[in-house]
C-alpha cells in the first residue's frame, strides 16, 4: 500500500485509540463526553472522504436531537429543526460572508486577464541585476498575482509553465526553482485581500477590516524573507542560481530610443532635448512629449503624494463627535481601545473626509464608540480634547518631519532620474503596463477597506469590476497586436467567456465554503448543547498552562490538523472550539487569527499533502520528481516557521497597523 | 439508467449555473450602489437587503450543482487512494448515515420556516418598509429539495459503481485549475515541457559527478 494511505490510516487509528483511552465506560457517559465523541467522529468522518458539509449536517442533526432528547424527548424533533433552519438562515443573511463570492469572482476574473506572462517578463527584466534574479522575479510575480487572485492551484500551475522553464534554462537548481514557485504561489492565502481571513473573521467575530490591516505587514514580511533568502543563497552559492547571460538581460530598445541613446545615456535629458526639437533624430515631437510625460510619471506621483501628505499634516483641527462614529465590524479585540474611548471620549481626527467616511460605514454596529485618527496625523497632533465646534481654521505650521520627508523624497527622485538610462526607461514602461495596474487594483481595494471608505464586500465588488476592466484592456491589446480585424468583437466574446466561467466557478466555490458553514452551524450548536465546549475548557484550564504554552499548543494542533484537512475545514469546524478559550489566556483573537493564517500557510507547503507540490508536478518535465519539489519547499517552510516565531515574539508586526489606523 | 442520472445532473447544473449569474448582477449592483452613494450622493435603503438576498440565493441554489460536479470539499488524505469499490461503499454508507437524515431535516425545517414567513407576510426589518423576505426564505426548502434529488442520484451512482467496479461518468464542467486551458493561455505546449527535461537530466548527472 502507498505511504500516504498508511499515514492517513495511522492518523485515524490514533484518533480512535485516543477516544477509547479518554472515554469513560458507556454507563458513566455524560452529554459532555458525547460532545467529545462527536469531535473525534468528525475527524474520522472527514478523513473517510465524504463531503464534509453533509457529514457535519448529519452529525449535527443527530447529536442535536440527542442533546434535546436528554432534556425533553417530546419536543426534541421540532427544537432541533428550528435550530437547524435558524443557523442556516444566519449563514444566508451573513453580511461578512457576502464578501466571499465577490472576492472569488474578482480572483477568477483577474486570473483570466492574461497578464501574468507580461508581469513575469517585465519583473524579470527589472530584477535582472540582482543575484537569483529569476527566482526573485518569481516570488514578486507570485505575491502580486496570488494576492489578486487568491487561487493557489492556478498561480502555481501558471508559474510552473512560465517561470520554471525560464529558470531551468538559465541553469537554476531544480529544487530552488521549485521551492520559489510553490512558496510564492501560497502567499496569496495570507496577504489580504484573502478569503481565508474573511472566513476567520466570520467564525471568530473579529472585524475583517482589522484582520486585513493586521495581515498586511506579516504577509509583506514573509515575501521579503523569501526574497532575502534567495538573494543570500544566490550570492553565497552562485552555482545554484547562475547570473543571467547578457542575452537574457538585454532590453530591446525601439529604434528612436537607440538613436537618442547615442546622444547621451540619460533618458530624461535626452527626452527633454528631443521635445525641444534640438536633435534631428527621426522622432516626432508628439511622441517625444508623450514619452517625456511617461518618464515624469514617478516624479508627478511623488509630488502628488507629498501634496496629500502636506494637506493631511497641516489640515486644520476638527473636532470629532464620537457619538456618531461607529466602527465597522466587531471590535472584540480591543480592551485598550475601550479604555481609551471611555477616558477621553473625544479624540481628534485631522481630516474631515476621514470622519465622514467613518460615519457612513453601514451599521455592522457594535456598541463600542471609538474615534479614529488617520495615521499621518498621529505623530503631529496631540490628542487634547477641544470644546470648539468644527469650523475652518488656519492651517497648522509645517512640522519638522514633513520637511525631512520632503527632503528624502526629492533626493530619491533626483537619484532615480540621475541613473535613468534608456534601458531602465524601457523596463519602467513595461512595468507600467503590467505591474502597476495590478498593484494599484490591489492597493485600491485594500486601501478603501482598511481606511474605512468601503466595506469589504463593496471593495470586493468594485475590485471585481476593476478586474473585469483590466481583463478587457489586456485582452483587447493582445488581440489588437495579433489579429487584423474584428478586434472589438473578438474581445467581447472572450470577455463573455471569462465572465461565464468565472461566475460558474464562483458559484461552485462559494457553495462549497458556505455549505460548510451551514453544516458547521448545526454541528457547533449541537456541540455546545452537549456541553462539549465546557468539557474541553475545563480540561484545558486544568492543565494550568501559561498563555505561551497554550499558544504553542494551539498552533501545534492547528499545524497537525493542516495535514489531513483543508484550511476551510480547520477554520470553520475547529476555530469555534479554540476561540472561546482565548479570553482565559488573555489572547487577542485578532492576533491569534494572524498566527493561524500564517500557520495554515505552512500547511500548504508541508509534505506529504502539500497541494502546491502536486500542481507544480503536473506541469513540470518528467524528470522533476515529487521528492525534489518537496526538498525545494523545505527551506521555505523553515522560513515560514521563522516568520511565525517572529510574529509571535514581536506581535507589533501584525498589531501595529490596526492600532495606528483604528485608534 | 445512466440517462436518468445525467438528466438530473443537467437539471441541477442548469439551476446552479442560472443562479450563478447572480454574482455578476451582485457585482454590478454594488459597484453602482457605491458610485451612486459617493458620486451621486443618492444611497438606496433597499440595497443592503437585496445584496444579502442575492448572495444567499446564489450559494444555496448552487449547492446541488456543486454536488453534481463532485466539488464539495472532502478530506482527500485517504479517499483518493482507495479503489473505486471501497470509495463507493464508504460513500453509500455515509449517504445513508449522515446525508439523508441531515438533508431531510433540512427540507422539512426549511419548509415550515418558509411557510410561517409566507403566512405572516414577513418583510425585512433591517430598514423600515424593507422588501418582502418570504421568497428568500423559500430558497431554503427549494435548495434542500434539489440537493436531496441530486443526493439520491449520487446514491444510485454508488450502487452502480459497487456493481461494475468503476465510477459512472459525469458531464464535464469548467474547472478551477484546468491545466490545458492555462497552457493555452501562456502559449506553452507539451513538447516545450518535454524539451526541458534535458536540463533536469544534465543537472542530475552534474550532481552525480561531484
Amino acid at each position: 500500500m502507498r505511504k500516504e494511505v498508511w499515514f492517513g490510516l495511522s492518523l485515524m487509528a490514533a484518533t480512535v485509540i485516543l477516544v477509547f483511552v479518554l472515554m469513560p465506560p458507556p454507563s458513566q457517559m455524560t452529554n459532555g463526553h458525547l460532545g467529545l465523541l462527536m469531535l473525534a467522529m468528525i475527524v474520522v468522518g472527514i478523513m473517510l472522504g465524504f463531503p464534509t458539509a453533509f457529514t457535519l449536517m448529519g452529525m449535527g442533526v443527530i447529536f442535536g436531537w440527542l442533546a434535546y432528547r436528554s432534556v425533553d424527548p417530546a419536543t426534541a424533533v421540532p427544537r432541533v429543526l428550528d435550530l437547524f433552519v435558524q443557523r442556516t438562515y444566519g449563514v444566508m443573511s451573513n453580511d461578512v460572508l457576502i464578501a466571499i463570492p465577490l472576492f472569488l469572482f474578482m480572483g477568477y476574473v483577474v486570473e483570466r486577464a492574461q497578464l501574468i506572462d507580461r508581469l513575469f517578463r517585465s519583473l524579470h527584466l527589472a530584477t535582472a541585476r540582482i543575484p537569483g534574479a529569476l527566482a526573485v522575479a518569481t516570488i514578486v510575480t507570485c505575491a502580486i498575482f496570488a494576492t489578486a487572485t487568491g487561487i493557489v492551484g492556478a498561480v502555481v500551475t501558471l508559474m510552473g509553465l512560465l517561470a520554471f522553464p525560464a529558470m531551468l534554462k538559465a541553469g537554476y537548481n531544480v529544487k530552488v526553482a521549485a521551492g520559489a514557485i510553490t512558496a510564492g504561489g501560497c502567499l496569496g492565502i495570507l496577504i489580504p485581500p484573502s478569503v481565508m481571513l474573511i472566513v476567520y473573521g466570520a467564525v471568530a467575530g473579529v472585524s475583517v477590516v482589522q484582520l486585513y490591516a493586521g495581515a498586511f505587514l506579516p504577509g509583506i514580511m514573509l515575501a521579503t524573507l523569501y526574497i532575502g533568502y534567495i538573494i543570500v543563497l544566490a550570492a553565497w552559492k552562485p552555482q545554484l542560481m547562475p547570473p543571467l547571460p547578457e542575452s537574457e538581460r538585454r532590453v530591446e530598445l525601439p529604434s528612436w530610443a537607440r538613436a537618442q541613446a547615442r546622444h547621451g545615456s540619460n533618458a530624461l535629458t535626452g527626452l527633454f532635448r528631443a521635445a525641444r526639437g534640438s536633435t534631428d533624430a527621426n522622432l516626432p515631437k508628439r511622441t517625444a512629449f508623450g514619452q517625456l510625460l511617461v518618464a515624469l510619471l514617478p516624479a508627478l506621483f511623488i509630488a502628488g503624494l507629498l501634496g496629500v501628505t502636506y494637506r493631511m499634516a497641516t489640515a486644520p483641527e476638527v473636532e470629532v463627535n464620537t457619538a456618531g462614529l461607529i466602527e465597522a465590524g466587531g471590535l472584540v479585540a480591543a480592551p485598550e481601545q475601550e479604555r481609551e474611548g471611555s477616558s477621553t471620549g473625544l479624540a481628534e481626527a485631522t481630516e474631515p473626509e476621514e470622519k465622514d467616511a467613518g460615519a457612513k460605514e453601514p451599521a455592522e454596529a457594535t456598541s463600542d464608540k471609538s474615534a479614529k485618527q488617520p495615521p499621518g496625523a498621529a505623530p503631529v497632533v496631540e490628542a487634547k480634547p477641544t470644546i470648539t465646534v468644527a469650523e475652518e481654521k488656519a492651517r497648522l505650521a509645517v512640522p519638522l518631519w514633513l520637511w525631512i520627508v520632503f527632503g528624502v523624497a526629492i533626493v530619491g527622485v533626483a537619484f532615480l532620474y540621475f541613473g535613468w538610462n534608456w534601458e531602465r526607461f524601457e523596463v519602467f514602461k513595461m512595468l507600467l503596463s503590467s505591474f502597476f495596474p495590478l498593484a494599484l487594483l490591489i492597493l485600491a481595494v485594500l486601501g478603501s477597506i482598511v481606511f474605512g471608505l468601503a466595506t469589504p464586500s463593496e471593495a470586493a465588488a468594485v475590485g471585481g469590476f476593476g478586474g473585469f476592466v483590466l481583463a478587457g484592456i489586456y485582452r483587447f491589446i493582445g488581440n489588437w497586436r495579433g489579429a487584423r480585424g474584428g478586434v472589438a468583437w473578438k474581445t467581447a466574446k472572450e470577455l463573455g467567456t471569462i465572465v461565464k466561467e468565472s461566475s460558474f466557478l464562483t458559484a461552485k466555490t462559494s457553495a462549497m465554503v458556505c455549505w460548510l458553514f451551514v453544516g458547521s452551524g448545526i454541528f457547533s450548536a449541537a456541540f455546545a448543547l452537549l456541553g462539549g465546549q465546557e468539557v474541553i475548557e475545563r480540561w484545558v484550564l486544568s492543565m494550568e498552562l501559561t498563555p505561551v504554552q497554550f499558544m504553542i499548543l494551539a498552533q501545534f494542533i492547528i499545524f497537525l490538523l493542516g495535514w489531513p484537512l483543508e484550511w476551510t475545514e480547520i477554520i470553520i469546524i475547529f476555530m469555534p472550539i479554540f476561540i472561546p478559550l482565548l479570553p482565559h489566556f488573555n489572547i487577542d483573537p485578532l492576533f491569534f487569527g494572524l498566527l493561524v493564517a500564517l500557520n495554515l500557510q505552512t500547511a500548504f507547503l508541508s509534505p506529504p499533502v502539500a497541494m502546491a507540490a502536486f500542481y507544480l508536478k503536473g506541469v513540470s518535465p518528467p524528470h522533476v520528481t515529487l521528492n525534489a519539489i518537496f526538498a525545494g519547499m523545505m527551506p521555505f517552510m523553515g522560513i515560514q516557521v521563522i516568520a511565525l516565531i517572529l510574529l509571535y515574539l514581536f506581535p507589533a508586526i501584525g498589531l501595529w497597523l490596526p492600532s495606528v489606523i483604528y485608534k | 439508467m445512466q440517462k436518468l442520472l445525467l438528466f438530473v445532473d443537467k437539471v441541477s447544473t442548469f439551476v446552479g449555473q442560472t443562479f450563478s449569474w447572480l454574482i455578476v448582477t451582485l457585482t454590478l449592483l454594488i459597484t453602482w450602489e457605491v458610485f451612486s452613494r459617493y458620486v451621486l450622493d443618492d444611497p438606496h435603503a433597499w440595497a443592503f437587503d437585496v445584496q444579502i438576498m442575492m448572495y444567499g440565493t446564489l450559494f444555496m441554489m448552487a449547492g446541488a450543482y456543486t454536488l453534481a460536479k463532485n466539488s464539495h470539499v472532502r478530506g482527500d488524505v485517504l479517499y483518493g487512494f482507495f479503489p473505486p469499490r471501497v470509495q463507493a461503499g464508504l460513500d453509500l454508507t455515509l449517504y445513508f448515515l449522515f446525508f439523508l437524515p441531515g438533508i431531510i431535516a433540512f427540507v422539512w425545517a426549511g419548509y415550515t420556516y418558509a411557510a410561517e414567513s409566507w403566512a405572516i407576510n414577513e418583510h425585512s426589518n433591517i430598514t423600515s418598509e424593507g422588501p418582502p423576505i418570504y421568497p428568500f426564505k423559500t430558497v431554503i426548502p427549494v435548495a434542500g429539495a434539489l440537493i436531496l434529488m441530486q443526493g439520491i442520484v449520487e446514491i444510485i451512482r454508488c450502487i452502480i459503481c459497487l456493481k461494475q467496479g468503476y465510477w459512472p461518468s459525469r458531464e464535464e464542467d469548467v474547472q478551477e485549475v484546468d491545466v490545458d486551458k492555462l497552457k493555452a493561455m501562456v502559449h506553452v505546449k507539451d513538447e516545450d515541457i518535454a524539451k526541458l527535461d534535458k536540463f533536469v537530466v544534465a543537472q542530475d548527472h552534474g550532481g552525480a559527478r561531484k
